[in-house]
């Protein structure tokens, strides 16, 4: 025994993690519990786009995102909640609790008269109080929060109801607007955020529409290139002395991208698109290619594709997808009369072909050595023929070309399977949605689907190929990537960012503008402000030095430029859009059809980015993670888990407040029901999101997500004019499939990379690992 | 020479039931003290005691020369007496820096953005998991993926970076197979000669003999006595262990059953 403790390397026994490779960025991103959303989200977005023409426009998504923030807004704090281990089902009821609290103590007609300015802070002390008396009951009883919240849910209903009854007998409470103080506090609870009205202001900065209209193009392709670049970075392993003659390249790839953009931008026409696309994609994989030579290892060779014949897909494939156009092309899409193929000469050659094919094979099954591909083959070369008597030109052109696409498909997807290192793989799906495109192109009658869907599947194959060229020619990290050393430069990013605040807000504020306005301008200018300081430094740093943690912070910006670009496009109407819905009046301003964001999107995001920030940043992140993981083990090392738990019972009910105080303003008149029976919806949402319902996992973005596809699935249906019976039918299936593409994801991201093939612990393992007998005296905090 | 922790005729009491009496041994820097016991023997009220759970009845319980009597977990941990149990100390679903750190996160920023500081939390997690002689690459990994003893290494680890001077393991390889029993065994050598006091628990005598230098067996709440390792051999720790006597009838029944059989 002596022998074993202390003799045995040590290294023999932590075995497992020797064979642990570095995780990638991609494979780190699989991880996260929200990506299933995202993806659903995403998979949805795409459905309804598909199907109604107004779901995709700015007044279509500030329609769902508005149901959707109602929803996320209460949904964030749930899923902390959720992942501390424990459920409000108060939560829904409370919302329309502080809108009749509110409501009953202001106004003056048939309520207590106080005014919004001490009604307001009074409804949100008694949101708070519950949420204190719902995490100190459950503490201290140990009773489930299921049980105690079940308790506070029926006696909110039930004084809401009796309350308003008892001061205005009816169930509906009115008076809001009426109430002192009602300008003010509706100046910050139902401010409303026109589109195009402001930050670039139409009359002075005119001339400037084609800058904006560009704008979000740039940001967008500018912020993709950047996600492009820092995954590259956190992925391939740097080169010890860069190489030159690749940076030439890179820069003349640039250069050639750009022109061929330009020159698709200015000339219009299939020649010139075909030129200006074919530039794009050679100057981008020429980008790529010099890039990955000028910075980072070249991989070994040594260790090639493993199984042999996976060439033999690969042709396969390709072949299969070239017929599948060619027949595309050369077969009428609008000829509806019968194939006929025995009418001319070439059906009867198939025919005879045919027939000398059940020959040939009968003479192989003679000869005993027949396997189950050729009877299946003669049977196809059998049924042509007969096949040809029943179907239209039409027809046949769609059935052989999309089973051969997918035949192609699916070959391809075999190869990828079999081959390594995994270039292949990305080659291969970028061929498949080139064809796909194309198909598209050729297929639709949809503008829609001719152009858009055209030109978004074209970038996403040319950014896979581009991911695929990087990939062969680029060593993979083995280590983690160091943490970036920016200290002082972002010291100078906050200061500008700050300063633009404080500077932006004084300017709005003197423009005579509300002060929760010029806050908000004032902050959004400022941080756009700070972000592009911090945008120039990373974009320098990555260029000028040779500090390897720039990976990181590429990332942030490209996603940073994206989410601007997305936010520009909502925010303000383009030029084109002005040329085509707005009017000059007889006084010479500009009318535009104005879409509206309510303050409780904007809220929305606000509380999914601190519940994230929260969560992945914080001390308390940590402790909520801890005391729904595993509350003793917390406990024992010093988490204060009872204050924790508190603190998230009393942010629910805060949320609830603020969800609260919206509906109030926006309706001025609330009913005694209000939010009852939305705490499922809450739990629902932050479950699609990825988190887990039995606590210690998940994440407060991807309740958001959560959130933001259920918004688009309810709206949605109305878009497309679905029959809204349906709708829960539809909304199941779609949470279903959400959640189940969730777990499967998670599961194949969380096995790659061990080889010792342990898993995420689920459920029955936590079960076990919930001491038997809690330690007593260990209670207090 | 006064010992750094002293037990005296510790007694414990739970209403007329009596846990634990009589309890008497020393803990000292660099030595490992190894407490046995079959289930139910009172091992775990002997944790509990020096942990702060429960508080002693009758003894004295001696730290560095002065009476101390710990009344929360808290104050234990901050007399730099730290406690591994045995499943409660790691919450699977959190990442292996997440619950090194837990409780006690390195922090940056100004106020209202105070963060953890994240990558050196990662960084000083791998760098105390390699001093335990586990390399792991990425300390996002969760602990849920970790092996048994893997998982106790982390808590090992944690508590002696964070300065325990006393470490009790609980049962830290019962749940174990004979390799990871092994691992754990390392761990507590090395934790011992990096300075620390170890107070092992455990009920099996193969595992406490070859690394403890002092025993205390337990037995239905009674102590059988405190030895150090030249008073006795494994043969008689196992002997003593099992309940010496009754074993030695066991062995005899079954001998007898042997031959009546065969």
């Amino acid at each position: 025994m002596a022998d074993t403790t202390t003799d045995k390397p040590a290294e023999a026994a932590a075995g497992g993690d020797e064979r642990l490779a570095h995780r990638g960025p991609i494979q780190t991103l699989l991880t996260r519990p929200e990506i299933g959303a995202l993806l659903g989200a995403v998979g949805v977005w795409l459905l309804f786009w598909l199907v109604s023409a107004p779901f995709g426009t700015v007044g279509g998504t500030a329609n769902f995102l508005d149901v959707a923030a109602y929803l996320g807004l209460m949904a964030v704090p749930v899923a902390l909640l959720m992942i501390g281990g424990e459920f409000d089902l108060s939560s829904g009821a409370m919302t329309g609790a502080t809108a009749l609290i509110a409501i009953l103590l202001a106004n003056d007609i048939n309520g207590a008269g106080l005014g919004l300015h001490i009604a307001v802070p009074l409804s949100l002390a008694f949101a708070l109080a519950i949420g204190w008396f719902n995490g100190t009951v459950v503490e201290k009883t140990s009773l489930p929060s299921f049980i105690v919240t079940l308790g506070t849910f029926f006696m909110l209903i039930g004084a809401k109801l009796g309350f308003s009854k008892l001061f205005t007998n009816k169930v509906l409470v009115e008076g809001l607007d009426e109430a002192e103080g009602y300008e003010f506090w509706n100046g910050i609870f139902g401010a409303e955020w026109l589109r195009n009205n402001h930050l670039w202001d139409t009359r002075t900065w005119s001339n400037l529409w084609i800058v904006r209209d560009e704008m979000w193009a740039l940001l967008l392709i500018g912020g993709i290139a950047a996600l492009m670049i820092g995954t590259f970075e956190l992925t391939y392993a740097r080169r010890q002395s860069p190489n030159v003659a690749g940076l030439v390249v890179a820069a003349g790839g640039t250069v050639l991208a750009l022109v061929g953009l330009i020159y698709l931008l200015a000339q219009d026409g299939t020649t010139s698109n075909w030129i200006g696309g074919i530039l794009v994609a050679a100057g981008v994989l020429a980008k790529v290619a010099g890039w990955c030579r000028f910075r980072y290892e070249a991989p070994d060779r040594s260790e090639r594709g493993t199984s042999a014949r996976w060439w033999q897909y690969l042709i396969s494939g390709i072949a299969a997808l070239v017929v599948s156009m060619i027949i595309a092309v050369v077969m009428d899409a609008t000829d509806s009369s019968q194939l006929g193929f025995l009418s001319g000469s070439f059906g009867k050659f198939v025919f005879a072909l045919g027939i000398a094919a059940v020959g040939v094979l009968a003479v192989v099954a003679a000869l005993g050595r027949i396997t189950p591909g050729y009877p299946m083959f003669g049977a196809v070369l059998v049924a042509l023929p007969t096949i040809s008597f029943l179907v239209t030109v039409q027809a046949a052109r769609v059935i052989l070309f999309g089973g051969l696409a997918l035949l192609g498909i699916m070959l391809l997807w075999s190869t990828a399977r079999r081959v390594q290192p995994a270039v292949t793989v990305s080659l291969a799906i970028s061929a498949a949605i080139v064809v796909l495109a194309f198909f598209i192109q050729s297929e639709s009658a949809s503008r829609k689907l001719r152009v858009e869907l055209f030109t978004v599947l074209l970038l996403v194959a040319l950014l896979l190929a581009a991911s695929a060229v990087a990939r062969y020619l680029s060593a993979v990290r083995t280590t983690a990537p160091p943490p970036p050393q920016f200290g002082r430069w972002m010291h100078v990013c906050a200061a500008l960012g700050v300063a633009a605040v404080v500077v932006f807000a004084v300017i709005e504020l003197v423009d005579g503008d509300g002060i929760l306005y010029a806050l908000l301008t004032g902050v959004a200018k400022g941080g756009i402000v700070g972000f592009v300081a911090y945008a120039v430094g990373t974009v320098g740093r990555t260029l000028l030095t040779r500090d390897e943690g720039v990976g990181r912070a590429l990332v942030t910006v490209g996603i940073g430029s994206v989410l601007l670009s997305v936010a520009t496009r909502l925010m303000f109407v383009t030029g084109s859009e002005l040329e085509t819905i707005c009017t000059v009046g007889t006084d010479g301003e500009l009318r535009c059809p104005q879409t509206q964001f309510g303050v409780v999107v904007l809220s929305f995001l606000v509380f999914a980015a601190i519940g994230s920030w929260l969560l992945m940043r914080t001390q308390f992140g940590s402790w909520i993670m801890a005391v729904g993981g595993n509350k003793e083990a917390a406990r024992s090392v010093g988490v204060p888990a009872a204050r924790t738990k508190t603190t998230l019972f009393m942010m629910v009910s805060g949320a609830a407040w603020i969800t609260g105080m919206l509906i109030a303003f926006r309706l001025t008149a609330v009913q005694a029901n209000v939010g009852d029976g939305n705490e499922f919806r809450y739990i629902i949402v932050a479950v699609v999101g990825g988190n887990l319902l039995t606590g210690g996992y998940g994440s407060a973005l991807g309740a958001g997500i959560g959130a933001v596809i259920w918004g688009m699935i309810s709206q949605g249906i109305g878009f497309a004019q679905w029959n809204s019976d349906w709708r829960f039918l539809v909304l199941g299936a779609l949470l279903l499939v959400a959640v189940m593409v969730n777990n499967y994801v998670r599961g194949r991201a969380e096995k790659a990379p061990t080889a010792s093939a342990a898993t995420r612990p689920d459920r029955t393992e936590i079960a076990i690992v919930v001491p038997a007998e809690p330690a007593k005296g260990a209670k207090e905090d | 020479m006064t010992d750094f922790l002293e037990l005296n005729n510790i007694s414990k009491f739970y209403g007329n039931i009596i846990a634990l009496t009589g309890v008497t041994t020393t803990v000292n820097p660099g030595e490992v003290t190894c407490v046995l016991g079959d289930n139910g023997a009172g091992k775990s009220t002997f944790i509990k005691i020096l942990a702060g759970v429960h508080q002693h009845d009758e003894g004295e319980l001696i730290l560095e020369g002065s009476k101390v009597r710990f009344a929360h977990p808290r104050e234990a941990l901050a007399a730099g007496i730290a406690t591994v149990y045995q499943d409660l100390a790691m919450v699977p679903l959190m990442s292996v820096w997440r619950n090194f750190f837990l409780g006690q996160e390195p922090k940056t920023g100004v106020w209202p953005f105070r963060q953890i500081d994240i990558d050196k939390a990662k960084m000083i997690a791998k760098e105390e998991m390699a001093k335990m002689g586990i390399d792991i690459r990425d300390t996002e990994q969760s602990v849920g993926t970790l092996s048994g003893g893997e998982r106790q290494s982390v808590a090992i680890a944690r508590a002696s970076y964070f300065g325990a001077r006393v470490l009790i393991l609980d049962e830290p390889t019962s749940a174990l197979g004979v390799k990871q029993s092994g691992v754990v065994l390392r761990r507590i050598v090395e934790a011992r000669d990096q300075g620390l006091a170890v107070i092992f628990i455990t009920h099996n005598p193969n595992h406490a003999y070859p690394v403890g230098d002092r025993f205390v067996i337990l037995q239905r709440g009674q102590s059988l006595g405190n030895w150090a390792k030249d008073e006795l051999s494994q043969g008689e720790l196992t002997q003593l262990m099992a309940g010496g006597a009754e074993l030695e009838e066991l062995q005899h029944e079954l001998a007898g059953a042997d031959s009546n059989g065969g």
